[in-house]
């Protein structure tokens, strides 16, 4: 199972989690789109806690086909976790993820990997899209917030299935809930990111209620998104910014207070407002030194936290030997 | 160590297709006569025009060119941090790509190092450029940069510096510090001397920056500030920051006990909740200090490291050149 085929063109990752839909019925659609491409692929499972019917229905086909690799995780980590675990497994030079339940149709895969010669990651988008009103205002108001917080319009970061160059992964690392935000992150370390459409799987249905707590989470996805992009970087613009608004609220009200007890002699001491204004002030102090404290620990890892992606560096050396940075080891022998 | 070029010239551009070529041509004008050993940095800050296409030409006729090309557009920080990684020599000057520098100016900075210092900056006291949205702002800003960081400098925003390699290398640059290299370096406690540059209006393409920065460059240099004095005592800064915090509590929770015991009133309690919200305040905020602590220990940051980098520099000042 271990054994590595060092010339893999296509890696392809199956993150499995509590949604999935039967092993054999998925990967036979896969397949077919898989078959089309014409390159040597493998196939890795990732099982997201112990999935038992999807290891299952797994059996017969580890039996059929060649060149497969299923990762059980001992516990549910979420998607983003097992695609990294997936990927330490795999070899090929471009990484293909799938969801682990109908979403696109297997045979459009051809499409997304093509998509790949004019860029670094390719995400699908399924279009033209089944389903409901209320989804679609649900959908178009998440994409509409990220488009708004991050400046990128993507339109359905919500579908499994991407294509990426192997660079990608291993310089976007992700973690918890952030598979969703692969394409804002990877649009950030410089790589040119393309939307594409693919159909959508007929199976492609969801017919359960979304729980509030689901709600929840996309909303701290979002914030997540937000720090993540704008100001992981720079903490004091984000912290600075809210806490010198909550001081200048405070201080004005204070002011105003502290001139109508002098000039006007309205007495402080029966008046709540005075608790509030000190409170915002001091909120707002508060707010600062957390932006502070988050500039101090930038500033002390900034040895560790590169500000730029290097695509390539252009020089001819044959013209002046010597000048290359390489080469400080061999100046060290010289006498 | 004679592989090693003496000089290095790092340029970030930012679409200067037009301006890249003549600026290859000064460079090399200016610098060829003086007789050192250099090479040019040219940082490709993800152009979108043919930058990277002439660069590439120039660095096939020339071998001491070296492009190092972004992947996108990551700002001028970022571009002369990637020019100063990439760098070998042992002087480093940057410049800006738009043509506004003069490389014949380079030829005093040599100058300058060559008599101890460790950063020599460019003061653009003829500079062209509009007078009410680029000069006025600038020169409040210099005035309170030099206040605040204690690095009085003319012309902070002037690209045109030259650095010792060895030590520059080691100063963290990041976010949009590079108007504030100086201010930055000043952990290391180095030398610095300014000195005259001239200054060239615009030819090509416009300007990049408004007065939209304002706002930023208080707050980096709120920044500069809280890491430079905190490199070593974030306790200590913390307290300071909290000691009018104590003041006002202490007074206010004072007053408020002073009412109720000598009138034998009721205790005020907004007045009396008020201070204890100021003194509570104070006491996280020290906490914050300890916390600072806490943070530097596990970084990588160690100002004695800082204190060695200058030691050094200057002990091979006096000792004269080596072998």
């Amino acid at each position: 199972m271990s054994q590595k085929d060092s010339r893999v063109e296509l890696s392809v990752i199956i993150p499995v989690g509590d949604r999935h839909s039967d092993a054999g019925a998925l990967f036979a659609d896969y397949q077919e789109g898989l078959g089309k491409l014409g390159m040597r692929h493998e196939v890795i499972f990732v099982l997201d806690g112990p999935q038992e019917d999807f290891a299952a229905g797994l059996q017969p086909i580890m039996h059929d086909n060649g060149n497969m690799t299923v990762v059980a995780l001992t516990r549910s980590f979420g998607e983003a976790t097992a695609l990294m675990a997936g990927f330490e497994q795999a070899s090929g030079e471009l990484i293909l993820t799938l969801p682990a339940y109908f979403q696109i149709r297997g045979a459009e895969i051809p499409k997304l990997v093509d998509a790949m010669e004019l860029g670094d990651l390719a995400v699908a988008r399924r279009w033209p899209r089944a389903g409901g009103r209320l989804e679609l205002l649900r959908r178009n108001a998440f994409h509409g917030l990220i488009a708004w917080i991050t400046g990128l319009r993507f339109r359905d970061l919500g579908c499994g299935a991407r294509v990426m160059r192997r660079r990608v992964l291993e310089e976007v690392s992700l973690y918890g809930d952030q598979h969703r935000f692969l394409a804002l992150l990877a649009d950030r370390q410089g790589f040119r990111v393309r939307e594409i459409d693919v159909a959508q799987s007929a199976q492609d249905r969801f017919t359960g209620r979304y729980r509030t707590r689901e709600y929840v989470h996309r909303a701290l996805d979002i914030f997540t998104v937000f720090f993540l992009v704008r100001f992981t970087k720079k903490p004091l613009r984000f912290f600075g910014m809210v806490g010198a608004t909550t001081f200048g609220i405070g201080a004005a009200f204070l002011l105003y207070l502290v001139i109508d007890r002098l000039f006007f002699g309205e007495g402080l001491a029966g008046r709540p407002a005075l608790l509030l204004s000190s409170l915002l002030v001091v909120l707002g102090l508060q707010l600062f030194a957390l932006g502070l404290l988050g500039e101090l620990i930038i500033f002390t890892h900034a040895k560790n936290i590169k500000d730029y992606q290097v695509d390539k560096v252009i020089q001819f050396p044959e013209m002046v030997p010597g000048n290359r940075i390489g080469q400080r080891h061999d100046t060290a022998h010289a006498p | 160590m004679n592989d090693r070029p003496k000089l290095s010239v790092i340029v970030p551009f930012f679409n200067e297709e037009e301006s890249i070529r003549p600026l290859y041509l000064a460079i090399v004008r200016a610098v060829e006569p003086l007789g050192v050993s250099f090479e040019m940095v040219f940082v490709d800050d993800g152009s979108r025009d043919d930058t990277v296409r002439v660069a590439t030409e120039l660095a096939a006729t020339d071998g001491r060119v070296r492009v190092v090309k972004f992947r996108r557009n990551y700002g001028q920080t970022a571009a002369m941090a990637a020019g100063i990684e990439y760098a070998t020599g042992e002087i480093l000057i940057t410049m800006d790509g738009d043509l506004q520098n003069d490389p014949a100016d380079i030829e005093f900075f040599l100058a300058k190092m060559a008599e101890g210092y460790d950063i020599v900056v460019g003061w653009r006291f003829n500079r062209q450029d509009k007078l009410v949205s680029r000069k006025i702002p600038s020169r409040i800003a210099n005035r309170l940069i030099g206040k605040v960081t204690g690095v009085p400098i003319n012309d902070n925003g002037c690209s045109l510096k030259a650095y010792r390699a060895s030590l520059i290398k080691e100063i963290p640059l990041y976010s949009e510090m590079h108007r504030f290299i100086p201010a930055m370096a000043s952990i290391a406690g180095p030398r610095i001397a300014e000195i005259k540059v001239r200054h060239h209006a615009r030819q090509f393409g416009k300007s990049k920056y408004g007065l939209s920065r304002v706002y930023k460059v208080l707050l980096d240099l709120l920044v500069i500030k809280t890491v430079a004095s905190f490199t070593s005592r974030p306790l200590i800064w913390f307290v300071l920051l909290s000691l009018p915090l104590v003041v006002v509590g202490t007074s206010t929770l004072g007053w408020s006990i002073y009412i109720a015991v000598a009138e034998h009133q009721n205790l005020p309690l907004p007045v009396a909740g008020t201070g204890l919200i100021f003194l509570t305040s104070a006491l996280i905020l020290i906490s914050g200090g300890a916390f600072g602590e806490l943070v530097y220990k596990t970084g990588d940051m160690r100002e004695h490291h800082f204190a060695r980098l200058t030691a050094r520099l200057q002990g091979r000042h006096q000792g004269g050149t080596r072998g």
